[in-house]
C-alpha cells in the first residue's frame, strides 16, 4: 500500500509539473507577449519595455520557466497586472463562495440521488421496470442540460416569476443567511446535472451487489429489507460511487464558472471570466493552474480511497 | 475417425466492406437511432435551406418589431434589435454542427493514429504519450477550452482547436485501450505466423475493429463539443456577435429575462434537443455495431 501510495504520489508530481510546464509555455505562446497584449495600444514603446524589465520578460525563456517553477514551489503566484494585488489574496478572497456551491452541490446530489438510485435498484431488483426507465431517461436529459440555460431558466422562473430567490445582488461572506439565498439556486442547478449521473450508476452498482451471495444470506436470517438493502447491499456497493463523486468533479468545477458567472457570485469562476476579458493573463495562468492543481489532486484522493477500502484491490 | 470438416467464414465479420454494405440498413432499423434522425433530420434540413425559407435574414434588423414574442410571423419572436429568432437559431445550428463535427473529426483522426502506435508498440512511445493524456486530462475540459481560447483568441478555428485538445486526449487513451485489448488476440497471431507486416496488422486487423466504439464516442464527443462552444460564446470567450452562435442569442437574452423570455430559452432548448439525438445516435450506433447487445 504505501510503496503504490509513494508510486502515485510520484506521478502526481509528474503530472503537475507538466500541467504547469505546459501551462507557462503556452501563454508564453501569446502573439507578441502578454505585456503589449495586455497594454493594447495606450502605452509608448518605452513604458512598454519598462514593465517587460520589469516583469522580467527580457530574460532568456529557460530561465524565466526556472524563476516561474521556483516562485510556484514557493507559492507565490504574482500581482495581478490591473490592480497589483497579490493574486493568492484574491484567489483565497474568492474561494470560499466556490467552496460552498462545490460542497453543497455534492451533499444535495449525494442525499437525493443516493436513496433514488437505491430504489431504482431495488424496483429493477423486483421486476419493476418503470421507475427504473423514468431513471435512465431523465438522467440523460438532465445531464444534457447545458447548465447556463438551465440557470437562465430557473433564474427566470424561480426568481423573476415566484420571486423566490434573489437573482443578484451583494454577497457577503459574514452573513451566511444571505449567502445561503445566493448559492441556493446555483447549487440547483448544477446538483441537477449530477444527480441525474449519480443514481444511475448506484443503481447500477447495487443492481450488482443486490444479486450476490452475501445479500441472499442476509435476506436468508431474517434481516428487514430496508436493513439488508442500506446496511449490505449499499454499503458494499459505496465504492464505485465514491469514484464517480471524485470523477464528476472535473464537470462541477467546469459548472461552477457558468453559475457563478449567471448569478454574479464572486466566486474563482467570475475571477477567470474577469482575467480574460481584462486580458490579465497572469492571473488567467494563475487560475487554470489553481483549477487543475484542485482537479488532480481530488482525482488522487479518489483513487487512494478506492484502494485503501477495497480489500480486493491488490498491490 | 471422421476428419470433422472446417468451415470457413466467408468473410471476416468486422472488415470495413462489410459495415458499409450492411451496418447503413441495419443502422436504419434501429430504434434510438430512428428517434435521432427524427430529431436531427427536420434541424438540419431546415438549417441546410434556410435561405430558401420565407424568413427574415439572421442579421437583418428590423427596428419596428424589436422584442417582439413568438408568433406565427415569428415563431420564436425577436430580440432586442428585431432580428428574427428562428433565422438567427438555424444559423447558430449551422456553426454549432459545424463545431460539433470538426471536433470529432478531429479528435478521432488524431486518437486513431496516435492511440494505435502507443498501444501497438508500447515502451517508451506509450510512456510519452500517457504522460501528455495526464497532463491534458489534468484540465477539467471547459477551463482547458477557457485556458486556451484566452490565448489562441476568439472565433470558429481557435474555438474548435480549444474544443480537441480537451478531446484528443480521451480518444488517445481509448484507442490505445482497444489496440491493447486486441493485440494478444489469437487472429493477430495467426495474422503474425503468416508474416503480416506490422502496417498491414495495424491497418488490416486492428483499427477496423475499433472503429465501432470510436464511432460512438466521437458522437458524444459532438454533443460535448456543441455544449462547450455554446458555453463559451455564453461566456463571451467563442464565436464574436453578431455571428449567431447558439451561445451568443443565449447570452443576448440574458439581460432581457424577464421583458423577453424567449430570447435565451428557445435556442437553448434547441441545443439540447441536438444534444439529446447525438447521444440516441451515439446509443444506437453503440447497439448496431456491438454483436453481444440484442436490444
Amino acid at each position: 500500500m504505501l510503496t503504490y501510495s509513494f508510486k502515485r504520489l510520484a506521478q502526481l508530481f509528474v503530472t503537475i509539473l507538466g500541467v504547469v510546464t505546459l501551462v507557462f509555455f503556452t501563454m508564453r505562446m501569446i502573439p507578441g507577449d502578454p505585456i503589449s497584449a495586455m497594454a493594447g495600444d495606450n502605452l509608448s514603446g518605452a513604458a512598454l519595455d519598462q514593465m517587460r524589465e520589469q516583469m522580467g520578460l527580457t530574460e532568456p525563456l529557460l530561465l524565466q520557466y526556472l524563476k516561474y517553477l521556483g516562485s510556484i514551489a514557493m507559492l507565490d503566484f504574482g500581482n495581478t497586472v490591473t490592480t497589483k494585488l497579490p493574486i493568492v489574496q484574491l484567489i483565497l478572497g474568492a474561494l470560499p463562495v466556490t467552496v460552498t456551491i462545490a460542497v453543497g452541490t455534492i451533499l444535495l446530489t449525494v442525499l437525493i440521488s443516493i436513496p433514488l438510485g437505491t430504489l431504482a435498484a431495488y424496483m429493477a431488483h423486483k421486476g419493476n421496470r418503470a421507475l427504473d426507465n423514468i431513471i435512465t431517461g431523465a438522467a440523460m436529459v438532465l445531464d444534457l442540460m447545458p447548465s447556463f440555460w438551465t440557470s437562465l431558466v430557473c433564474l427566470l422562473v424561480f426568481s423573476l416569476v415566484l420571486g423566490w430567490f434573489p437573482a443578484s445582488g451583494m454577497v457577503s461572506l459574514d452573513d451566511p443567511g444571505q449567502l445561503l439565498r445566493r448559492v441556493t439556486l446555483p447549487i440547483v442547478v448544477l446538483s441537477m446535472a449530477q444527480i441525474a449521473t449519480m443514481a444511475r450508476i448506484t443503481r447500477t452498482s447495487v443492481l450488482e451487489v443486490l444479486n450476490e451471495d452475501y445479500v441472499r444470506t442476509a435476506r436468508s436470517m431474517g434481516w428487514s429489507e430496508l436493513r439488508v438493502l442500506f446496511r449490505h447491499a449499499l454499503k458494499n456497493a459505496a465504492l464505485p460511487i465514491v469514484t464517480v463523486v471524485g470523477l464528476s468533479f472535473g464537470n462541477l468545477l467546469n459548472g461552477t464558472v457558468i453559475v457563478e458567472f449567471i448569478f454574479t457570485l464572486p466566486g474563482i469562476g467570475n475571477l477567470l471570466v474577469g482575467g480574460i476579458n481584462s486580458r490579465d493573463y497572469q492571473m488567467v495562468q494563475t487560475l487554470i493552474l489553481f483549477y487543475a492543481m484542485i482537479f488532480v489532486v481530488i482525482n488522487f484522493a479518489t483513487d487512494l480511497i478506492y484502494r485503501v477500502f477495497d480489500p480486493r484491490v491488490q498491490f | 475417425m471422421t476428419q470433422e470438416a472446417i468451415v470457413l467464414p466467408s468473410r471476416r465479420p468486422f472488415d470495413l466492406a462489410w459495415l458499409h454494405q450492411n451496418g447503413i440498413v441495419r443502422a436504419l432499423g434501429n430504434r434510438r437511432i430512428q428517434l435521432a434522425l427524427a430529431i436531427l433530420g427536420p434541424i438540419l434540413f431546415l438549417t441546410v435551406f434556410r435561405p430558401l425559407l420565407p424568413i427574415q435574414g439572421p442579421l437583418q434588423t428590423n427596428l419596428r418589431e424589436m422584442m417582439q414574442p413568438p408568433s406565427f410571423q415569428h415563431l420564436f419572436g425577436t430580440d432586442k434589435m428585431g432580428r428574427d429568432l428562428v433565422s438567427r437559431t438555424l444559423a447558430g445550428v449551422q456553426i454549432s454542427v459545424f463545431v460539433g463535427f470538426a471536433v470529432a473529426a478531429l479528435a478521432l483522426v488524431l486518437g486513431l493514429v496516435m492511440g494505435t502506435l502507443a498501444g501497438f508498440f508500447g515502451g517508451i512511445i506509450d510512456r510519452v504519450m500517457m504522460t501528455i493524456t495526464d497532463i491534458f486530462l489534468a484540465f477539467p475540459s471547459l477551463l482547458l477550452a477557457i485556458g486556451l481560447v484566452s490565448v489562441l483568441g476568439t472565433g470558429m478555428v481557435p474555438v474548435v482547436l480549444a474544443i480537441s485538445l480537451s478531446d484528443v486526449p480521451r480518444f488517445i487513451r481509448l484507442q490505445r485501450s482497444l489496440v491493447l485489448s486486441l493485440r494478444t488476440r489469437a487472429y493477430i497471431d495467426a495474422a503474425r505466423t503468416v508474416k503480416a507486416s506490422q502496417l498491414w496488422l495495424m491497418t488490416r486487423h486492428i483499427i477496423p475493429n475499433t472503429v465501432a466504439p470510436l464511432l460512438v464516442a466521437a458522437s458524444i464527443a459532438a454533443a460535448n463539443a456543441i455544449l462547450v462552444e455554446a458555453g463559451l460564446s455564453f461566456l463571451g470567450l467563442g464565436i464574436m456577435p453578431p455571428a449567431p452562435s447558439l451561445g451568443n442569442l443565449i447570452r443576448d437574452g440574458q439581460s432581457y429575462l424577464e421583458q423577453a423570455w424567449w430570447i435565451s430559452t428557445l435556442p437553448g432548448a434547441v441545443i439540447l434537443l441536438i444534444a439529446i439525438s447525438l447521444h440516441f445516435l451515439s446509443d444506437g450506433i453503440r447497439q448496431v455495431l456491438d454483436p453481444r447487445s440484442h436490444k
